[in-house]
Formats: C-alpha cells, sequence, structure tokens
C-alpha cells in the first residue's frame, strides 16, 4: 500500500511540474520558475538557484535552494553534497 | 510587586514602536519559555513536528477533546470558500484546513446542479497547502489519498516559508493559517507576505492557540495546558518535551489585541478578532482593501 501510494506520488509528480511552474514563483526573488526534469527540480534564473521536488511535492525553502554554477545543472550533484555538509 | 508596576507604566509610555520591536525580537528568539538564537528557532520548532507529525491529528483530537474539528469548520465558515478560488493555506501541513475547504468548494458545485459556467469555474479551483515542514505534508498527501482526493488538481502542495512565501503578488483570494502562526520565528515577516499575496478584496484568516481572561477558568486552563498536556504527550506520542513546547510557546504568543494591531500594521483593514471557549483560540480576519 505505502509503495503504491510512492508510486501514485511520483506519477502525478512528473505532469504536474509544468503546471507548478506557472503558479509558483522564486521565494527570495518573486520571479518565475523554470522547469528541470532531471533531477526534478525547479530553477530560479534571476538568482541561479534551483529548488528540489521530492515526491511531486516541490521545496521552496529559501534554505533549500542549491547554487547553482553559472556552467548548467551538471554540477548539482557537487552542490548537493555542499549542502548537505553545509546542513 | 510595586517595582514591577512602576516598570510596567514606564515601558508603555516609551514609545510603542520600541515596544512593538522588541517584543518581536522576543518571540524570535523564544522557544516556549527558553531563549533561544533567532537563528536556530526555525530547525528547533522543525524537530518538534518533525517529532509529532505522525500523530499530529491523533493528538488534537485528544488535547481538544475533538474540539479542534469544530474551530477549523468555524474558520472556513468565515471565508466563504466559491468554485474557482484560488487559495493558500500555510502552515497547513496535515491539510485540514485544505480539506474542508475544498469540501465547502465542491458542496456549492453539487447545490449549483447543472451549471456550465459554476462546472468551469469548478475546474479552476486551487487550494495551496504550503508547509515548511516536509513530514507533515507526507501525512497531510497521505490523507489525500486515503480520501480519494489524490489525483484532485484542486490540491497543490508546496513546501515552503511562511516568511518567504513562493506566490506572486495579488495572487490569492484567501490566505488561511491554523495554529502556525505561533510557531514562526517572525510573525510581522509573515504577516507582510500575506498581505502581499492576497488579491485585493482577499481575505486573511488566523485561527490560533491565544489567551484566556476569565477567573477560575484560567486557572483551569493553565493546570490542564502545563500538568496534563505534555503527560499526555509523554503516553499518546512518547514525546513530553514537544508538547511541553507546545503549551509554552501558546503563553509567549502576542495577547489577542496586540495580534490584531499586528495584523493592522501590515496593512489590513476591518481587522477583528472572535474567541471560542473563552479565548482559548481565536480566529483573527482581516481585509486586503
Amino acid at each position: 500500500m505505502v509503495r503504491l501510494s510512492k508510486w501514485l506520488l511520483k506519477e502525478a509528480g512528473t505532469g504536474v511540474n509544468k503546471t507548478l511552474s506557472e503558479i509558483l514563483v522564486c521565494p527570495l526573488s518573486k520571479q518565475a520558475l523554470r522547469v528541470c526534469e532531471e533531477p526534478p527540480s525547479l530553477i530560479s534564473d534571476s538568482i541561479g538557484v534551483s529548488f528540489p521536488m521530492k515526491d511531486g511535492i516541490p521545496c521552496l525553502v529559501p534554505t533549500d535552494g542549491k547554487i547553482l554554477d553559472t556552467d548548467d545543472t551538471m554540477k548539482h550533484d557537487n552542490a548537493a553534497d555542499d549542502s548537505a555538509n553545509n546542513k | 510587586m510595586a517595582l514591577r508596576l512602576v516598570t510596567k507604566n514606564l515601558s508603555s509610555r516609551i514609545s510603542p514602536k520600541l515596544c512593538s520591536a522588541s517584543l518581536l525580537h522576543s518571540h524570535a528568539t523564544s522557544f516556549g519559555f527558553k531563549e533561544v538564537r533567532e537563528e536556530e528557532k526555525s530547525q528547533m520548532v522543525g524537530k518538534v513536528f518533525s517529532n509529532v507529525a505522525s500523530n499530529y491529528d491523533l493528538m488534537n483530537d485528544f488535547m481538544s477533546g475533538g474540539l479542534h474539528r469544530l474551530w477549523k469548520d468555524r474558520l472556513v465558515s468565515k471565508l466563504s470558500p466559491f468554485p474557482g478560488m484560488k487559495h493558500l493555506d500555510v502552515a497547513g501541513g496535515t491539510g485540514d484546513v485544505a480539506f474542508r475547504i475544498l469540501e465547502s468548494v465542491n458542496s456549492i458545485k453539487r447545490r449549483a446542479l447543472q451549471d456550465p459556467l459554476n462546472d468551469d469555474l469548478q475546474e479552476e479551483t486551487r487550494i495551496y497547502v504550503c508547509d515548511i515542514n516536509p513530514n507533515m505534508l507526507d501525512v497531510g498527501k497521505n490523507r489525500a489519498l486515503e480520501k480519494g482526493l489524490g489525483e484532485d488538481k484542486s490540491l497543490v502542495w508546496v513546501q515552503g516559508d511562511a516568511e518567504a512565501l513562493s506566490f506572486e503578488d495579488n495572487s490569492m483570494d484567501g490566505y488561511t493559517i491554523a495554529f502556525g502562526i505561533r510557531n514562526v520565528t517572525h510573525i510581522e515577516k509573515v504577516l507582510s507576505e500575506a498581505y502581499r499575496v492576497l488579491k485585493r478584496g482577499g481575505r486573511f484568516l488566523c485561527l490560533e492557540l491565544s489567551h484566556v481572561d476569565i477567573p477560575v477558568f484560567k486557572e483551569l486552563y493553565d493546570f490542564y495546558s502545563f500538568s496534563v498536556i505534555p503527560r499526555l504527550g509523554e503516553i499518546v506520542a512518547g514525546d513530553r518535551e514537544s508538547y511541553q513546547y507546545l503549551v509554552e510557546s501558546i503563553r509567549r504568543f502576542p495577547p489577542q489585541e496586540k495580534f490584531a494591531s499586528m495584523i493592522a500594521d501590515a496593512g489590513f483593514q476591518k481587522v477583528e478578532y472572535e474567541n471560542l471557549v473563552g479565548g482559548v483560540v481565536a480566529i483573527h480576519s482581516g481585509l486586503k482593501i
């Protein structure tokens, strides 16, 4: 039952991502967000921060944001390690 | 005793702004009756709610004798939900208020029968549930699934900070915060964010545990709060400390009149409050004109 509900949550997540980016804004700059499919996240280009999505729930708490390098989101894993260490 | 009275008089004569600032500062650095660093408060509160999340609804029933359900019903009735509305429920983790609003909107739809305009509006209804704690949101999302609302696109779950909301200005018809504002670090930021996201004509509603002044009843309530509740927390949830924090935080929160003036300071008009159960809870409301 738990596995089924987790799977349902995940499936519901991917379709809803696009709609979310249309409604939600960056909690810090209040500017628009961009969807990133893999890893699922919402990017705030205005301040170069990415916010994760877990089970279809966007995590837009300012302290959950990971600062992106100007190149691209490939360095996401390193940033994730950093923020994990900071926490 | 006399000295306390004198200092009390003095402090009320000092500029009200100073008083407000010190009150807010003391809220930001208080964790129940303990003094903490401002930057720590959010984490400590986070731990409390991660601990209580799985038993949250059960404990609410125990502690309030089921009354919290009626209080939330009253809150939602003051909101006057309508199909097509965009509503934000902050600190609404386990979904109690959001589900009630959704039910209320759906019941309007049923009453309207075959009204094509209403059907389209119904599609547009959006209730955003925002909570800073992921455990509380998980409980809420699972409850939605159990109620068969898992696929309902009217409900949108977002993890966010009430002090820095991820919604646009002037986007919400309604804003509710039930039993949440007591736990934030900066009350004034939460109020100003609420003001920002509400549309003109939008309603702010806050349901919160408040202050009892009625003699005798006050003493009984104090006894219940400090002797019974933490013990109940220990027995039912295996967590005495979290419930100790909860009852202390109620006493540290500004009283009804003071909180009402803070809401007005944020820009809201027609600010009023209604006491329930002699002030055990209060519903504060304001309008963004």
